[in-house]
């Protein structure tokens, strides 16, 4: 293995170690203490906080935006299979198997439609004028961390001898994942958690049918 | 001096965002991806098209502050990661944006596409500013009335009880009947009902409208003299101790009383204040029933105390969804179940239920009068929904929402009538005598 493989495993592992521990620590929190009569159920509005709730057909956010919504879906899609990708990476750096080609080029056009979706979020935040005044450095770090992580793995699998440059960015990208807002990676399924608690034990969500 | 005055008020405000065991604030601090597709959600950057109105940039406000204080990256690199101080200039843009531009309606938490509870987050800055004493006036005022007297309008309990028997006096010639009464500060009686002070006030045809109805269900009920107030002004400025005390007045006056259930009045945020907040507040379940009065209109009916007859009420009405009853409160589906009993056509906003508007009077805007403009401007939404219904009368359970309402009615030139649910309900009563 070469220095930059071993950077790389080495930020992955903090980062993979950081959010473990703030995972632990949140689950040990458990749910807010509530002594009022719950009239409905804490289980059920959990449930479709994950679900009905996040319909695109329920969401403004979504339905309002559908282009940004596709764009966001897409490069999430993007994102998580590009961190799959690095997990199949590392294993091969062990193991010699190599990935069969109709993936390959499955991936690659996944992650350029990805990047593709990420760079234009990227855009969007620079020119939008709202989007800019709410914006903090961290906001455009992370958004152009994550999309070139993923235009540095379709490089990888194109490009032989630019394997330097993809470990080189993905440990950027793992220093940077639990420092940034891309933290949310985590902090997502406990919000979600609370809002089904909150609106569930009222008897809100799952909210009824309007038609 | 007041420099370190000012510090002490800022050390006790910022341990507030001390993360603790608080697993609710710790994601909602650290959850917003500041995306902005919250914007078009709230009603405020609707109106304004400013984009400190978006509900993000509230939540940054308190979030910013957060990171500053409390994350070793906002410590070392605060512009990198947005952190921000807690100063002057800091103080004045929660002030404004977090007491004058925030009704804490919800609407965008719904549509936020991670599912921040940003009036949560607003809260929580509310709180940051009650503790530096930056609660506007006026809003301040409304709970120090509610604090001494009882009631938020400070109404003498004298003038309060001739209100009460005057009403009382109307009921008997109605009804035609001496036994019908609106009892006071009676023992051992199944109700305890309580009201917006805005009834006895300027609205007092509400109070003898849900008495006709307790005479109708042949009900064993009582109100307070002194503690009869459903609303709770401390959920708004960010004092739970005044929050508290607020909700230990009803707590303590049902158990003196030895009342069987506390039934909230017509009040969205006194609703959720005493129902859902309350236990909290006071730090104990309660061992009575503590429901709305929407809920026990709606079992009357089911179980068959009261009759009624829509055909009798029929006019176009519409509903107002109050966002403490509905969308944070479940209660959608009950408050169309007895409107749908009590009148003859509904015709619902767009949208409606969960996703209703705010009228634009909540989070304690109504009685914060440095942002009148505000209200009645975001109140232009409001106005525009119900015009499109075609209308002609606008139901609502909120005596807030009644108030707001009857103020871009005005300034709208809507020509509705709005009504609480009570007075539907009395309308189309058929009572045998
Ligand atoms: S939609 Fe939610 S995550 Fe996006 S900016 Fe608004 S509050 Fe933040
Ligand atoms: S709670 Fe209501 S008023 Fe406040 S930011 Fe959200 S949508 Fe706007």
């Amino acid at each position: 293995m070469e220095w930059f493989n071993y950077l790389a495993i080495f930020t992955a592992a903090i980062c993979f170690t950081t959010f473990l521990y703030r995972l632990i620590y949140l689950l040990s929190l458990g749910l807010p203490k509530d002594l009022s009569k719950e009239t409905g159920s804490v289980k059920r509005g959990i449930i479709y906080s994950f679900t009905g709730a996040m319909s695109p057909m329920e969401k403004e956010s979504a339905f309002l935006h559908l282009p940004t919504y596709a764009a966001g879906m897409l490069y999430h899609v993007g994102i998580f299979s590009s961190l799959l990708f690095f997990v199949w990476v590392i294993v091969t750096l062990f193991v010699p198997i190599t990935l069969p080609s109709l993936v390959s080029i499955g991936l690659v056009i996944l992650l350029s439609l990805s990047s593709l979706a990420g760079f234009s979020i990227l855009i969007k935040r620079v020119i939008s004028k709202e989007l800019r005044y709410l914006s903090c450095a961290d906001d455009y770090i992370s958004n152009f961390l994550t999309t070139i992580s993923q235009v540095a793995a379709i490089l990888y699998i194109l490009v032989p001898g630019s394997q330097v440059i993809y470990f080189i960015i993905m440990a950027l990208l793992f220093t940077w994942m639990p420092l940034g807002k891309t933290r949310h990676l985590l902090y997502f399924f406990f919000a979600r958690i609370h809002l089904g608690f909150f609106y569930g034990r009222r008897g809100a969500w799952p909210t009824v049918n309007k038609s | 001096m007041k420099s370190n005055q000012i510090n002490s008020k800022r050390e006790l405000a910022l341990e507030l965002l001390k993360p603790g065991d608080d697993s609710k604030l710790l994601t909602s601090l650290n959850s917003c991806v500041r995306c902005g597709l919250c914007a078009d959600s709230c009603m405020f950057y609707k109106a304004f098209k400013e984009a400190k109105f978006i509900p993000s940039a509230k939540v940054d406000l308190v979030s910013s502050i957060y990171r500053r204080y409390y994350t070793a990256t906002g410590k070392i690199a605060p512009r990198l990661f947005g952190a921000k101080e807690l100063d002057d200039k800091m103080e004045e843009s929660m002030v404004d944006l977090l007491f004058g531009a925030c009704t804490m309606c919800g609407r965008c938490v719904k549509h936020c596409s991670i599912g921040v509870d940003i009036p949560y987050v607003v809260r929580r800055g509310r709180e940051m500013l009650a503790v530096m004493n930056m609660v506007p006036q006026s809003l301040q005022s409304t709970v120090d009335a509610a604090i001494n007297t009882g009631n938020n309008m400070a109404i003498p309990e004298d003038e309060f009880v001739d209100t009460i028997k005057w009403m009382e006096e109307e009921l008997i010639d109605e009804m035609g009947d001496e036994n019908a009464r609106i009892p006071l500060n009676e023992f051992d009686k199944e109700i305890f009902y309580t009201l917006n002070p805005r009834e006895p006030k300027f609205f007092p045809l509400s109070i003898s409208a849900i008495a006709k109805v307790f005479y109708a269900a042949g009900e064993s009920w009582t109100l307070s003299s002194k503690f009869y107030d459903v609303t709770n002004y401390g959920f708004f400025n960010g004092n739970k101790v005044e929050a508290a005390q607020i909700a230990g007045y009803l707590y303590d006056e049902i158990k003196h009383l030895r009342g069987k259930r506390l039934i909230l009045g017509e009040c969205g945020h006194g609703s959720r204040a005493h129902r859902w907040e309350g236990p909290n507040y006071l730090k104990k379940t309660y061992d009575f029933d503590n429901i709305t009065v929407v809920e026990l209109i709606g079992e009357y009916i089911r179980s068959g105390r009261i009759k009624l007859d829509k055909s009798l009420v029929k006019e176009k009405h519409t509903i107002h969804d109050p966002c403490n009853l509905v969308r944070n409160g479940g209660l959608m589906k009950e408050i169309r179940f007895v409107v749908n009993s009590s009148v003859s056509e509904v015709i619902e906003m767009s949208p409606y239920g969960e996703d209703n508007f705010c009228c634009g009077g909540g989070g304690g805007a109504l009685a914060m009068s440095e942002y009148n403009d505000r209200r009645l401007k975001i109140g232009e939404i409001k106005a525009n929904q119900i015009k499109a219904t075609g209308a002609k009368v606008v139901i609502t359970p909120c005596h807030n929402c009644v108030d707001q309402l009857l103020q871009i009615n005005h300034t709208y030139k809507l020509g509705v009538t709005i009504k609480t649910i009570a007075e539907v309900v009395a309308d189309s009563l058929v009572i045998s005598k």
